[in-house]
């Protein structure tokens, strides 16, 4: 118990992620595939982000268990294509609110940043 | 909402762990097994897949605790873990964490007990009563005293102060009481203004409360009961509400009964309504007391102000009966527990602190000890990289761990003292609540935090000190404590000695100040053979004062044939007791307008002075002659004699007491008589007295007998009480003791000034024992541990020629000089802290160089056993031994 959380710990080639950044990702990804286990989401996720956002698929487990604790995620054991058994997720509709909000919320932001920095890279001409 | 249930969720899976971690496994186990299928099937080998499966996934032990973290109470969970470490760690430690819980619970149950008395006395008030710290006591002060209040003032109050929301009075009155087929029981009945229970805030428990038409004249009598009344003699049951009883032979009905606990305003059996009679016209003193509450936003001192104008008011309109007559008003404490409480409670709390940080300092050294003998361990994990927070943490932890269960113990340990003390000091004059309520607890939590935070910063502090390399480097980590270290221990030493010394000293005065008030010359001889008791009269069977003397004269007669038993006599008051002065009057010597001085009119029965051995110094003694039709006739003290007839002889001299602005008979001076001390409470001064025959002022209700005997008196004791029982079954013999028994101290007999004194110098002593073995126990402890630290000096020491003795020198010097520095830091802060005692010392100086000789060479003793131990480990050393140890 001695040694430091080393999952905490991202190299810097990988974005650091704002927090609840990667909540999204995986509500957004469940909301429009529908039902999915962790490895679709994570397959999912790294070919959308091209291997930006996940330091290893391992990680998305952390934010998995934490949404389905805040309600916004239910799981089920099932089969999958191929008749693996696997842990199936997909969004609640306290999640997809939830999704609503947090996207809108991003949204603004990033536009925000997107003037300021364009602007602040004008100015620096 | 959302976040509730994420907290809910997060703590089940606390205790859902294993199965949570095996599903995470199941569910990391499925990941891999289709990643690799994903690869297989776009044609990589299925050994490359795996690895490659594995790769993409990452560390599963890493995942899964961040998959634990995200699920739990990652804080929660390290605090457990704390939490097992160091129960581990305190088991293992046996000879530590006893010496460590008992300490402290017995400071903080202490503490604690000190505390709840502490509120009780100084702010609790009644039980049961609502908002008690706006309920205002108000009794009148009269020339010759403070005991009562005239009804009429009452009423000008009521009528005309502002300050008050309400105003209620208390009479006190004896009854008898029948019910039944005639069974009666003498009662004592306080006579109340029917708002009495509503400015209160207490409603009966039983029946109704009373109602402005029970107090109309000519209403039908009612009376509510006590519950402890109703439960002894009407057995509990309820439906003695609307029964009808006999209040002094006239019907009355019971129409309630209050809940248990209730006392108002002392111990009595029974309630009842006052119905303003011709006699409160006199305006003469007669009501017991009254209660106020206050209106909200006034203030103490408003209200106190306004009845004093009115009270002004009033000597003006009546002179003849109001002159100098000054409401005297005061919260429960001022009026019920004394002038002093708040220094007598609050200097046992502060007592009760200095206890605490005395153990706080001990388990300091203890835990400082412990975290040395840890040292190797520390660093270790420091080399792993855990950070100086989970250091801190780990130790506070265990001191949190240690104090929770202190605490625990402590609480019990509360609540016996609290039981014992309310047992110990019970006084029929004072209704107390001694629940230990949240508020208790509350403060219990508080303080054993603060002792847990105290004690840990020392261990932290060296915790500081610890290098990843040093302790690691060297093979024996920390084999002499740094100077610094030392230093520490040395402060916490001295520091503990000088608070045992202030308490020592506190403690020692007040013991000293309580010998002078026990043991003073009260002008008896032989007390210690002398059989005193109380008879008390149902008012029923002896309504008159010729049917208590006929009782008496069977009485003496009965008594004097029990062989071993010499003389005997009655009195209205013992030695010792206080009765009210009475103003009075000497033929010849018309007192000023504005009254004359008071003295105590005692009434005795021939015989008296020869039982106390006093006998009279001139003229004659009280003799069977001396009855209501002779002449009436006196005897003086000494003092008396001294104070008012100087040069001249007092044999033959006429005085006379003034009751209420009316004389009454001139009495003969026919005696002078030597001191008897009588109504002062601390015991230091004979008070002029006057005696009067029994039979010619005969008082009814209660008589105390004194008989001298020849054997000792538990020979004679048993027959005495016997004869009274074979006597008159309904007479009731109370407070039956020796005279010497008698003399001892009894806060029912004090005045209220006074009368919390005895119980302060009694537990003072508690207090400073407890400081001066906890201060020992600590010096101890750090003398020990210094010589196990140093056993390897020692043997080298010894090997190159040093004695034994030189050894014991040693160790003594390092024991004794923080116990020296402590101990002059104390006394000075003793002349300090006994100057608060001032007020509550009789006969003896705060800084009685008795005691302030006598403390440190306690101490010094003390200290001196507890090195001495230790210095007997150290010189018993043997070199040879220590040397090829490693």
């Amino acid at each position: 118990m001695w040694y430091c959380n080393m999952s905490r710990i991202t190299p810097d080639s990988k974005l650091d992620l704002l927090q609840g950044t990667l909540d999204l990702m995986v509500l957004q990804t469940l909301d429009v595939m529908g039902p999915l286990h962790g490895y679709g989401i994570a397959r999912r996720i790294e070919q959308l982000s091209g291997n930006e956002v996940l330091l290893n698929q391992g990680t998305i487990y952390a934010s998995l268990v934490r949404l389905q604790q805040r309600g916004w995620l239910a799981a089920e054991w099932g089969v999958s294509n191929n008749n693996r058994k696997a842990k199936f997720y997909s969004i609640t509709k306290a999640g997809k609110r939830q999704m609503k909000r947090d996207k809108s919320q991003w949204e603004r932001l990033a536009a925000v940043m997107g003037r300021v920095l364009a602007a602040a890279a004008e100015e620096g001409k | 909402m959302s976040a509730l249930k994420q907290v809910c969720a997060r703590l089940i899976s606390l205790f859902r762990r294993a199965a949570l971690d095996r599903e995470f496994d199941e569910e990391a186990q499925s990941h891999l097994d289709l990643a690799v299928e994903d690869y297989v099937r776009r044609g990589t080998p299925e050994a490359e897949a795996r690895r490659l499966a594995r790769i993409q996934f990452g560390a599963v032990e890493a995942s899964k605790d961040a998959h634990r973290d995200s699920r739990g109470l990652p804080w929660l969970e390290d605090c457990l873990y704390d939490l097992r470490f160091a129960l581990r760690q305190l088991r293992r430690d046996r000879v530590f964490t006893l010496t460590a819980i008992v300490t402290l619970a017995l400071a903080l149950g202490l503490n604690v007990t000190v505390f709840a008395v502490m509120n009780t006395m100084l702010f609790r008030g009644y039980p049961l009563v609502q908002r008690n710290d706006r309920l205002v006591y108000i009794q009148e002060q009269y020339p010759s005293g403070t005991c009562c209040i005239t009804y009429l003032d009452f009423e000008d109050w009521r009528a005309q102060a502002h300050s008050f929301e309400g105003m209620a009075f208390v009479g006190e009155k004896n009854i008898s009481l029948s019910y039944g087929e005639g069974r009666s029981t003498d009662a004592t009945a306080f006579t109340v203004s029917t708002n009495v229970f509503g400015l209160l805030g207490v409603k009966p428990a039983l029946g109704r409360d009373f109602v402005p038409a029970d107090e109309a004249s000519g209403a039908e009598p009612v009376v509510i009961l006590n519950h402890r009344f109703w439960a002894s003699q009407f057995g509990g049951r309820p439906d003695v509400i609307g029964t009808s009883v006999l209040v002094n032979k006239a019907p009355a009905i019971v129409i309630g009964v209050m809940p248990e606990g209730f006392d108002f305003p002392t111990q009595f059996d029974v309630w009842m309504p006052y119905i303003r009679g011709a006699e409160v016209d006199r305006r003469a003193p007669e009501m017991f007391q009254a209660v106020g509450r206050l209106r909200d936003g006034a203030s103490l001192q408003e209200a106190r102000a306004e009845l004093e104008t009115i009270n002004h008011r009033l000597e003006t309109a009546y002179p003849a009966t109001n002159r100098g007559v000054v409401p005297k008003m005061g919260t429960y404490s001022q009026a019920n527990i004394g002038p002093d409480a708040p220094v007598i409670y609050g200097s046992l709390w502060m007592a009760a602190w200095f206890v605490l940080l005395i153990a706080c300092a001990n388990l300091a050294n203890l835990t400082v000890a412990r975290t040395v003998g840890r040292w190797r361990d520390f660093s270790i994990r420091m080399a792993l990289g855990a950070g100086w927070g989970r250091m801190m943490r780990q130790i506070f932890v265990e001191s949190l761990t240690l104090t929770s269960v202190a605490g625990v113990l402590g609480w019990w340990i509360a609540k016996w003292g609290v039981r014992a003390w309310a047992v110990e000091t019970a006084s029929i004059y004072q209704i107390l609540d001694y629940t230990l309520d949240s508020g208790t607890l509350a403060y219990l939590v508080a303080i054993s935090l603060a002792a847990a935070i105290l004690f840990s910063l020392a261990p932290m502090g060296k915790v500081l000190q610890i290098g990843v390399n040093s302790a690691l480097k060297s093979d024996t980590p920390g084999v002499t404590p740094g100077p610094r270290g030392k230093h520490l221990a040395a402060v916490l030493v001295a520091g503990q000695m000088a608070l045992a010394i202030v308490l020592l000293s506190g403690a020692g005065v007040l013991v000293r100040s309580l010998m002078n008030v026990v043991s003073a010359n009260t002008g008896v001889g032989n007390p210690e053979n002398v059989l005193v008791g109380l008879l008390s009269f149902p008012s029923e069977k002896y309504p008159s004062p010729a049917a208590t003397l006929g009782y008496i004269d069977r009485f003496e007669a009965k008594l004097r044939a029990i062989p071993g038993i010499g003389d005997e006599s009655v009195a209205s008051i013992l030695p010792v007791g206080n009765v009210l002065g009475l103003t009075f009057e000497i033929e010849g010597r018309p007192n000023a307008p504005d009254g004359g001085e008071a003295v105590q009119f005692l009434r005795v029965g021939p015989d008296y002075f020869r039982v106390v051995e006093a006998p009279a110094s001139s003229g004659r003694d009280f003799n069977d002659g001396d009855r209501i039709a002779t002449l009436p006739v006196a005897i003086v003290n000494q003092s008396f004699a001294a104070k008012y007839w100087p040069r001249e002889q007092p044999l033959g001299k006429r005085l006379r007491y003034i009751d209420r602005n009316k004389p009454a008979e001139w009495l003969t001076v026919v005696g002078v008589v030597p001191n008897i001390m009588q109504g002062d409470p601390t015991r230091r001064q004979f008070k002029p007295l006057v005696y009067q025959p029994f039979r010619q002022a005969p008082t009814r209700l209660g008589v105390n007998f004194l008989l001298r005997t020849r054997v000792p008196p538990e020979q004679v004791a048993q027959a005495v009480r016997l004869d009274i029982q074979k006597l008159d079954p309904d007479v009731i013999l109370k407070k039956f003791s020796t005279l010497k028994a008698s003399f001892g101290f009894d806060p029912d007999r004090m005045d209220r000034a006074h009368s919390e004194m005895g119980k302060y110098a009694a537990v003072a002593p508690i207090f400073a024992v407890m400081a001066v073995l906890l201060a020992a126990v600590g010096l101890y402890a750090v003398i020990a541990h210094s010589v196990r630290q140093r056993t390897k000096e020692i043997g080298v020491r010894m090997a190159i020629g040093a004695a034994a003795e030189d050894i014991r020198r040693m160790v003594l010097r390092a024991g004794m000089l923080p116990v020296a520095i402590g101990m002059i830091l104390g006394l000075a802060a003793s002349f300090a802290v006994n100057r608060i005692l001032q007020s509550q010392l009789v006969g003896v100086s705060p800084y009685d160089p008795v005691t302030m000789a006598g403390a440190p060479v306690v101490l010094i003793l003390v200290a001196l056993l507890a090195c001495q131990i230790p210095a007997r480990r150290a010189m018993s050393v043997d070199p040879a031994v220590t040397l090829r140890h490693d």
